[in-house]
């Protein structure tokens, strides 16, 4: 899931430092289950800028509200009245779904709320940790389910450097090395022949290094907006 | 309790003038005690500058 945190109040003031009327807009899914952009986040974020812009001196109208998910257009309708009764639109969905208000309602300012980090998992409760880079060509199958290139710091494909020390990564301790990992569970599971074998270099086109990137399935576009 | 104090203290208000006890039912001394204490120390900390009017309880 996408991983965020909230950007701190002081930050969030100085967003919507120039409105007088906010509505501070949640999303039900990745950041609810990562409590940075949930329902309770949002009215607990409209309330304390509520309350801290009258300390201020600067008083704001501020709403909240919630929607499904952000990044897709019908769920946006929904709230369409509600955007175009304010000044500023404080999102708390991820920066996908910042953009995707900016795009879907053009004449509102969309301002974030979180900060959006990584693609990741929570490892046990209150704790998450990243684990898909996203690169758009998976060897999970090579390396038994764990990603070298969101896992390893250097992101290195044919094995561990040699700052990796006792299974942790020289950069930092608490980093457990990626390819010990993977070679951990490889040889449990007595596949590490797999190692052995040569891969072509890895084609990073796929990745973000390429540009921007963007899917098409042609079975599943509508008539109607096909050309 | 803490995580609230603290979002008190990001807003500019004192972090303080929120606390949690634990008592039953029976405790009625100390529930009498507690609201005692925490009347002193709200009123040390003054009226709450969110609110509109002044109005001072006895």
């Amino acid at each position: 899931m996408i991983v965020a945190e909230q950007k701190p109040l002081a930050e969030i003031k100085t967003l919507v430092a120039d409105a007088k009327k906010v509505l501070v807009v949640g999303c039900g899914t990745c950041v609810t289950v990562c409590f940075a952009g949930g329902a309770r986040e949002a009215a607990i974020t409209a309330s304390s800028l509520r309350m801290a812009t009258k300390l201020d001196g600067n008083g704001k109208e501020v709403a909240d509200v919630t929607v499904q998910r952000q990044c897709e257009w019908e769920y946006l309708d929904e709230i369409a009245q509600q955007v175009g009764e304010v000044d500023v639109v404080l999102s708390l969905g991820c920066g996908i779904g910042v953009q995707a208000m900016a795009e879907h309602f053009p004449k509102a300012w969309i301002v974030p709320g979180l900060n959006t980090s990584f693609l990741g998992l929570p490892t046990e409760q209150g704790v998450w940790a990243e684990r898909c880079a996203a690169c758009g060509d998976c060897i999970l199958g090579l390396t038994g389910g764990i990603c070298p290139i969101a896992r390893c710091s250097k992101s290195l494909l044919n094995g561990p450097c040699g700052g990796s020390e006792n299974g942790h990564c020289e950069i930092n301790a608490e980093v457990p090395c990626a390819w010990q990992l993977i070679y951990d569970r490889l040889s449990s599971m007595g596949k590490l022949d797999r190692l052995l074998e040569i891969q072509p270099p890895k084609n990073w086109r796929t990745s973000r290094d390429g540009g921007p990137r963007k899917i098409v399935r042609p079975d599943l576009r509508l008539a109607s907006e096909e050309e | 309790m803490e995580y609230a104090q603290k979002l008190l203290e990001q807003i500019g208000l004192q972090g303080r003038r929120v606390q949690m006890i634990n008592l039953s039912s029976a405790m009625g001394g100390s529930f009498a005690e507690a609201t005692k204490e925490m009347t002193e120390k709200i009123k040390e900390l003054g009226l709450n500058p969110l609110r509109e009017k002044a109005t001072v309880e006895k």
